[in-house]
């Protein structure tokens, strides 16, 4: 059996792993070790949930603390990608992308195109987001669809220890800049993750699993609710195939429409608000290229339009849950027009 | 204290300052009669600021300049025929033409860009900052934005960062006294711009940026502070800009008179003409040679970028990662 | 152009006080006005910026700082009886925050403070604005004109100001001719002075100056000449010893900071001395007599060789013996020259006139005047 390690341990061993492997590549961020400056140890906190604990001694001037100033240093992680750098910057919550956006839409995913192909930017954005914490509404946004509109980034939504080192030391490798979004809920999930380096390529969904009735395309820790749903309609007789897509930008495209042309019924499951989001552009996608495939409109489980509340009681409410997914899996499979 | 420039420095001086300044005229010229697509800001009337810093640096030194940036990007050394054809959208320009006048950018000469964005440069020039330091050359990095960007907290955050990473960064603040049409003395809640600097920890000086001289002399200080590793400086220029903000802007907002003045009393290449001449550093000869080369180097450009190919529909969705 | 002032000298505060009704000096209450007087304020909003903050470690001296002595003296004005203060308008924020001091002076406070009236005058954001401001002080009759600014500030109002006696107050770090001191002291000093309660005589007294005469100009300079071999005036401080080829000073103090420390240093002279001195420095081939070290600027202590030294007498003309090269006047380069171009310095005593505040409340204190 191989080595079982959580979502959190992959992410810190892949930044060891390439740190290791380039020297180029540096690691900033608000308290990445913690205790910069400060009379007490240092690597006190190694990120505000610990994903970067170790690094700070294991690599001696490459995790840096920054101060509480978005703009500034994720601005300059960009800038120090475009002089040689490989910087992860990691904006602690994606939230916070409100006071930093700028540099990230207008200055690193225009430059590429903007500079006629003469400038690389191959800076990584780690950012946290999803509900669940208890972290109310200015702390548990899923903003991936925000980025995913900006042509120029790329947008990686990594749902399992597997996924979340080899597509995190694909970023670091990559010379346009990405935005690697970790679910702050999946830090403690176990899976099987080897030891050695691998990637994992973007824009390859990932067929978590197969079947001929419905399919359910779905993204971060909405895989494992969808795939938790689709055991359960497994036993009603309901074969639902479940695709994780791994990447929002790129996108995997025939991976989707290969599956609903066999299914003839498409439900998409995001956690992020409906409007404009991923599941509506999945919907789109698939309306405008599949229509002929369909057998039943296509369903959309998302969270409401609302910001994330705070109370347990109305945050359990809010998410998608297993239930609404095999509600609406149930709904396409027995749609008759 | 510099020594004395020589003679071949004073001849590239003039040159560049030259340079920026018939570029500049010839667009605004060419501009009128509605050739040249779309936002052109033009620096005519800052020259010595960006040639008296960009002077002190090597390819290797980077600056992160603004939507006001022609000036800086022909002082860095960025080549004048491919900048003109960019601007005019020609597939032969700086960006192959997907850039513009605002999105100027050369890294292989150390120019991070132009920028559309105000204050937007602050956070990237740091970031190349520390590149440098973190190769451990002597390297430094100039961030040019004017009295506008001064109020961003963009700029803000970076001055904090670079007092804080200790960075090889001087912040140039180019206060040409108008943010679009709005005066720094209304908009700048200090008196001075550079006086913001003692709250980020560094210097901050004031300097004519009439007077190549003293823009030289006091760059050059700041950015042999910041290769010891002395770390970052707020530069304030005062200085003034001759054309609009934009093209087309009638500058109603200014006295009447106001740039007729200043360029009457103080302008840049007029009084360094004077001075060099006589001192007896350069001739009248000397001047007069180079005026003539440029304006050659400036009717070619224009030439070659009215002939030059427009990009094709081929060329839309090139150096972006993926389309759909 | 130099000193010859073009407006006529204010009206002395002793002639001012002439039509007035005071018994005995000192006897009345420092609430009560004893006639009406007006004092001048001038403060240069661009000081305390120029590149010494980064060659030296020079003092930044904020807006807020200026306008927070101006409000010291006009409430040291006022206790003496003042009741009109003119003040230079300008664009940068001295102005604006003093308005607002005073109108939330006047509403929360019964404290008399004199009226302070902005005169009407363009702004240009040059040395010309003070002196335009000066100008149109001495108009309106100032009895006395209160300085904030460096060795730069008081050199400009004192080519317009003629007899009309400053306070002046150092706003940073790197000056030698005004005075280092609490402006509320400064403020009170000019007070009793201009409204007549302590004479000139006993609480002025009138500077040496230097002149420079170079082709088509004239300049004036308060503390000293320096001759230096670049050729351009350029940022215009003066931060490396190595350039400099001769000095003038009208007085050398010991104790003082920047170029004419070096003089203090070999040969001290005072304010009060009727003659200057005149240093070479062991350059070109010069060789040195003496190595000293001065601090010729804040922080900035820099060894200097010196060729010679002496003494000259005022009224006496020297030429520059330095072919090329910029001339700073106190310590900025304002002046650049040829071979070709013959340059004299002298010396003069009929420079402005200074409110020495140490005298000033030294004969009030003896007569009693600021008893209640």
């Amino acid at each position: 059996m191989a080595r079982k390690i959580t979502y959190q341990q992959a992410i810190n061993e892949a930044l060891s792993q390439e740190m290791t492997r380039d020297p180029s590549v540096i690691v900033m961020g608000e308290d990445n070790h913690g205790g910069e400056g400060s009379p007490g140890e240092q690597d006190a906190w190694g990120g505000v949930l610990g994903v970067t604990k170790g690094l700070y001694h294991k690599f001696p001037g490459r995790v840096i603390d920054t101060p509480i100033s978005e703009s500034a240093f994720i601005g300059a992680a960009i800038g120090a990608a475009t002089n040689g750098l490989r910087p992860v910057a990691e904006l602690m919550f994606v939230d916070f992308m409100g006071v930093c956006f700028d540099q990230i839409f207008n200055q690193a995913a225009k430059f590429r195109y903007m500079f006629g192909g003469k400038a690389e930017t191959p800076v990584v954005i780690r950012t946290m987001y999803g509900a669940g914490f208890r972290a109310a509404a200015q702390h548990s946004q899923c903003l991936y669809s925000l980025f995913t509109h900006i042509p120029g980034l790329k947008v990686v939504m990594p749902a399992t220890p597997y996924d979340a080192k080899g597509m995190l030391i694909q970023a670091i490798r990559d010379n346009d800049p990405v935005i690697f979004c970790e679910h702050k809920m999946l830090y403690t999930l176990e899976g099987e993750v080897p030891e050695e380096s691998y990637t994992v390529p973007f824009g390859e969904a990932n067929v978590v699993r197969e079947g001929d009735d419905v399919t359910v395309v779905t993204l971060g820790r909405m895989v494992h609710f969808s795939d938790q749903a689709a055991q359960a309609m497994q036993k009603k007789g309901v074969h639902v195939e479940v695709i994780d897509l791994r990447t929002t930008s790129p996108l995997d495209e025939a991976t989707i429409l290969e599956s609903v042309a066999r299914t003839g019924r498409l439900v998409v499951v995001d956690e992020s608000n409906p409007r404009c989001s991923i599941a509506g552009d999945i919907a789109g996608i698939v309306a405008q290229k599949a229509f002929g495939d369909l057998k039943a409109p296509i369903e959309q489980v998302t969270a409401p339009h609302a910001p994330v509340p705070f109370s347990g009681a109305l945050e359990d409410l809010y998410i998608p849950s297993v239930a609404s997914i095999e509600g609406a899996i149930s709904r396409v499979v027995e749609y008759r027009k | 204290m510099a020594t004395e420039l020589t003679k071949e420095r004073l001849l590239e001086a003039y040159r560049t300052m030259r340079t920026i300044r018939e570029f500049e005229d010839r667009i605004h010229a060419d501009f009128s009669t509605g050739e040249i697509p779309g936002f052109v800001h033009l620096y005519a009337g800052e020259e010595a600021s960006a040639t008296g810093i960009i002077m002190h640096l090597s390819k290797a030194d980077y600056i992160a300049s603004t939507h006001r940036g022609h000036g800086h990007c022909i002082a860095k050394g960025v080549d004048v025929m491919s900048m003109m054809a960019e601007i005019w959208g020609k597939v032969t320009g700086t960006c192959r033409g997907k850039g513009g006048s605002m999105h100027i950018a050369d890294l292989e000469q150390g120019m991070m860009g132009a920028n559309g964005i105000v204050g937007g440069g602050g956070p990237l020039i740091c970031g190349a900052a520390l590149a440098m330091k973190m190769r451990k050359t002597d390297n430094v990095a100039i961030c040019f934005f004017g009295d506008g960007a001064s109020n961003q907290g963009t700029i803000f955050e970076a001055m904090n960062l670079a007092t804080v990473w200790n960075l090889p960064v001087i912040f140039v603040a180019e206060n040409n006294g108008y943010a679009e049409a709005t005066s720094s003395s209304y908009s700048v809640a200090c008196d001075n711009i550079a006086d913001r600097a003692s709250a980020f920890g560094m210097p901050g000086v004031i300097v004519d940026g009439f007077d190549f001289f003293a823009v030289h002399e006091a760059a050059g200080e700041a950015i042999a502070r910041a290769r010891k590793g002395g770390g970052p400086t707020l530069l304030e220029v005062k200085l003034s800009r001759y054309y609009g903000h934009f093209e087309g802007d009638q500058q109603k907002y200014r006295a009447p008179n106001e740039v007729a003045n200043i360029k009457a009393a103080k302008d840049c290449l007029t009084s360094f003409a004077k001075r060099v001449t006589a001192s007896g550093q350069l001739s009248q000869s000397d001047l007069a040679r180079i005026d003539s080369e440029v304006g050659a180097l400036i009717d070619e450009s224009v030439r070659r970028a009215k002939s030059d190919p427009q990009p094709t529909a081929e060329d839309l969705l090139t150096d972006v990662y993926v389309s759909y | 152009m130099i000193s010859v002032p073009v407006v006529p000298p204010s009206r002395q505060a002793s002639e001012l006080h002439q039509g007035g009704s005071r018994p005995i000096p000192g006897s009345l209450p420092l609430s009560m006005p004893t006639h009406y007087a007006t004092v001048g304020i001038i403060a240069n909003p661009a000081s305390g910026r120029d590149i010494r903050r980064l060659t030296a470690k020079a003092s930044v001296f904020p807006t807020v700082e200026k306008a927070n002595m101006i409000q010291r003296v006009l409430g040291a004005l006022g206790a003496t009886g003042i009741d009109r203060v003119l003040m230079m308008p300008d664009m940068t924020g001295i102005a604006a925050a003093v308005k607002r001091a005073v109108a939330a002076h006047a509403a929360e406070s019964h404290i008399r403070w004199p009226e302070v009236e902005f005169m009407e005058m363009d702004i240009s954001e040059s040395v010309d604005d003070t002196f335009n401001a000066v100008e149109l002080m001495c108009r309106r009759g100032v009895a006395a004109i209160v300085v904030l600014g460096g060795d730069g500030t008081h050199r400009a109002v004192a080519m317009r100001c003629g007899e009309t006696p400053m306070a002046t107050l150092s706003t940073g770090t790197n000056n030698a001719f005004p005075d280092l001191r609490e402006a509320t002291t400064a403020g009170f000093a000019a007070g009793l002075v201009a409204s007549g309660r302590v004479a000139a005589c006993n609480a002025t007294r009138v500077n040496k100056r230097l002149l420079v005469e170079a082709p088509g100009r004239r300049e004036v300079a308060l503390v000293d000449v320096c001759v230096t071999r670049h050729l351009h005036v350029a940022s215009r401080a003066l931060w490396d010893a190595e350039s400099l080829d001769e000095l003038f000073v009208a007085f050398a103090e010991p104790d003082a900071v920047g170029l004419s420390s070096i003089a203090g240093l070999l040969h001290p002279v005072s304010r009060s001395a009727a003659h200057g001195l005149h240093v070479k420095f062991a350059n070109d081939g010069r060789e040195a007599i003496r190595h000293i070290t001065a601090p010729i600027a804040p922080g900035l202590l820099a060894s200097v060789g010196i060729a010679a030294f002496e003494v000259f007498p005022a009224e006496s003309s020297i030429s520059v013996a330095t072919g090329s090269g910029t001339i700073a006047l106190d310590g900025e380069r304002e002046i650049e020259f040829g071979p070709q171009d013959h340059i004299v310095v002298r010396l003069d005593l009929r420079g402005p006139r200074t409110i020495d505040v140490a005298a000033t409340m030294g004969f009030a204190a003896q007569r009693g005047l600021l008893d209640i």
